[in-house]
């Protein structure tokens, strides 16, 4: 008796962790179980990685979408009206042409993603080293450009929110 | 066929090992959280002249015990118009990252649960990730002072996490590994990292006290001001878990950090001779940080929100980048000897010491020359 | 026995269309920005097994998912910020009644 069951059974626990809870982040109505819902689908992503041998990469996903964005987007549920309109998901005209459009697109898609046969290999871990090594020095220049983005999108929020101090006196 | 420790297939050994690693981290949380609220309720106590609980068998020291009891038998309220499932899951959100960041703390030579090779990014992940229970405890809550508390904490916990992480990648830079072990292990004899790099050391200590809701920043449950902030609600053993196992909890977590990546973590006199003394001075060094947090409760006043906004952003992230900058050019320049560091990193110490009364003062200044202009109203003024 | 790749491949094209159908369907604008960060997360399964059944030597293809944080992070924080100062100028995050800009 081996170990060897072990990773199909959590890579099924943890696909079907993803696709519940990312098509209940579509279906359900309350907004703030959909963000919950939606933290919960990147962290069985970040198990994925896991599974992979990136646990760098499950690291980062953990704390930038878990620890950052999920919490933006909180903050967002709460500064706008958290009812959606009761009739938002199958009765309105977009939702035949989007099912349409949806499935034209996906079901070749998935189709084709079953041709991939070959097994990933063994989670062996260690992926940092040669993680920093690409991004540190063969992607040195994207990088740099990836933090003027950040600053350029940091910069950008401050302007959109901060409020106007005249048309505040104003009101 | 591989056989585990004890003649055990690894199939029945690695189930029981991750119940005693939980069981074993499970203890620990439960007796630190009751030691420490004990020592908090003594030094406060001998700090302000009084002379604490002395009630409850020697010294007192029962009467947390006899706490923890009565907030488990009491009868658990929750008010109607709380969300029923978000309520009851918040405390489990933010004890559960607090349990599974102790996985990597190594309390002595080979006594850690997993020598992770990004230990210290997973440290921080976890952190991270308190802030979404406490965020959703104040929404839940239904309740005008929890959702405040809980959007006041959320701001802080994420722009002190930004310091934090920064103070952090000096050591890494010097030490050249994120595994707790390693770092360890590269501070044998006396020249820990704290010499090399004390101003990273003071930068994650205020941060510190930031992300663990500490006075001076404890806004997020201010008790004169916000009733109780996000734990209005809470009571009975869901208020025990989330505030005295979890605050707790995450003080010794960030203590045990601190410990491990400026003072030499497990290693001490003896240790060469007898490993598992290694827990002992672990232990000893992380109650010391335990007891600072604990003086500097008893000491400081509670700052207000945009000063807490504006020290973070404008003060601790800038001298952190400056820091990482310096770290990692004379690191660069001078691969060999690390004292050019740590002539950097205690000249920016004594500046940022010397520096924050002066600039304080300055802005004081100005403030009140504008308000006596009649530029700005005055209760801008006032904010010094 | 280990997990074929296609099986990663299939669950992040699920992900992504589950998230491309939210985009289509739902209104409210914050669910649309969590249904577009469903979307990027898939992107990223997909470049993670790539990269760990093609990437011979190195971890090309994990570095896009880094770009991909970086990128995630200023959409959020940009798109909460349109939805939040569009909010206040006309109470509504519904995107269908945002509609100043058409002729």
């Amino acid at each position: 008796m081996t170990l060897d069951f072990v990773e199909p059974v959590v890579f099924g626990v943890l696909a079907a962790g993803v696709i519940v809870a990312g098509a209940a982040v579509v279906l359900i109505n309350r907004i703030t179980a959909a963000a919950l819902l939606m933290a919960f689908t990147f962290l069985c992503m970040a198990g994925m990685f896991v599974l992979l041998g990136a646990e760098t990469i499950a690291a980062f996903q953990v704390l930038i979408y878990v620890g950052a964005i999920t919490v933006l987007i909180l903050y967002g549920v709460m500064f706008t009206p958290q009812a959606d309109r009761p009739y938002a998901l199958f009765f309105q005209k977009q939702t035949p042409l989007a099912g349409v459009v949806v499935a034209a697109a996906a079901i070749p898609v998935l189709l084709l993603s079953f041709s991939f046969v070959g097994a990933v290999p063994k989670p062996g871990g260690d992926d940092l080293p040669a993680l920093a090594t690409s991004v540190f020095v063969d992607f040195a220049f994207p990088f740099e450009v990836a933090s003027v983005l950040l600053l350029a999108a940091m910069v950008g929020a401050i302007v959109l929110v901060k409020r106007d101090e005249d048309s505040e006196a104003r009101r | 066929m591989p056989v585990g420790p004890f003649g055990l297939d690894p199939l029945v050994w690695l189930p029981i090992r991750l119940l005693i690693a939980v069981g074993l981290a499970l203890f620990l949380i439960l007796n630190g959280a009751l030691l420490q609220i004990y020592l908090e309720r003594k030094i406060q106590a001998a700090m302000q002249d009084r002379i604490g609980p002395y009630h409850v068998g020697p010294f007192g020291l029962l009467q947390t015990f006899a706490d923890a009891i009565k907030l488990i038998a009491k009868e658990d309220v929750r008010a109607r118009l709380t969300d029923p499932y978000f309520f009851i899951a918040a405390p489990a959100l933010v004890f559960t990252p607090m349990l599974a960041s102790w996985a990597v703390l190594p309390f002595a030579h080979d006594v850690v649960g997993a020598d992770l090779n990004i230990g210290l990014l997973y440290l921080t992940t976890l952190g991270s990730m308190t802030v979404l229970g406490i965020v959703i405890a104040g929404w839940a809550s239904n309740n005008k002072y929890a959702i405040v508390g809980g959007l006041r904490s959320a701001g802080q916990l994420i722009s002190y996490e930004v310091p934090q992480i920064l103070a952090l990648v000096s050591v890494v830079l010097v030490v050249g590994s994120l595994s707790m072990v390693d770092i360890t292990r590269s501070q044998a004899g006396p020249l820990v990292n704290v010499l090399v790099l004390p101003f990273s050391f003071a930068l994650y200590f205020i941060s510190a006290l930031a992300e663990t809701n500490r006075t001076p920043f404890d806004l997020p449950e201010a008790e004169s001001e916000l009733v109780a902030g996000w734990l209005t609600e809470y009571s009975g053993m869901r208020w025990g878990t989330m505030l005295a196992l979890s605050e707790y909890g995450e003080v010794t977590v960030v203590c045990s950090i601190m410990t491990t990546l400026w003072f030499g973590g497990w290693q001490g006199p003896g240790v060469d001779v007898a490993p598992l003394l290694g827990v002992l001075w672990f232990t000893l060094k992380v109650y010391a940080f335990v007891l600072i947090f604990m003086w500097i409760r008893a000491t400081l006043p509670r700052m207000r929100i945009d000063q807490l906004m504006s020290f973070c952003w404008k003060g601790l992230i800038p001298l952190a980048l400056l820091n990482i900058l310096l770290v990692a050019v004379l690191l660069m320049a001078f691969p060999d000897t690390r004292i050019p560091v740590a002539i950097a990193s205690w000249a920016l110490l004594l500046g940022f010491v010397a520096g924050v009364p002066y600039v304080q003062r300055r802005r004081l200044a100005t403030l009140r020359a504008r308000a006596r202009a009649g530029q700005v109203p005055a209760h801008a003024a006032k904010a010094g | 026995m280990s997990v074929p790749l296609g099986a990663f491949i299939a669950v992040s094209a699920t992900l992504f269309f589950i998230g491309t159908a939210g985009v289509l369907v739902r209104r409210n604008a914050v669910v649309i920005l969590m249904c577009v960060e469903l979307m990027l997360n898939a992107a990223n399964l997909a470049l993670v097994a790539f990269s760990r059944r093609y990437g011979a030597v190195d971890e090309r293809g994990s570095v896009f998912v880094v770009f991909v944080f970086v990128i995630a992070a200023a959409e959020v924080a940009v798109g909460l910020a349109i939805v939040l100062s569009a909010y206040r100028n006309r109470p509504t995050v519904d995107v269908d009644e945002i509609r100043a800009m058409k002729g």
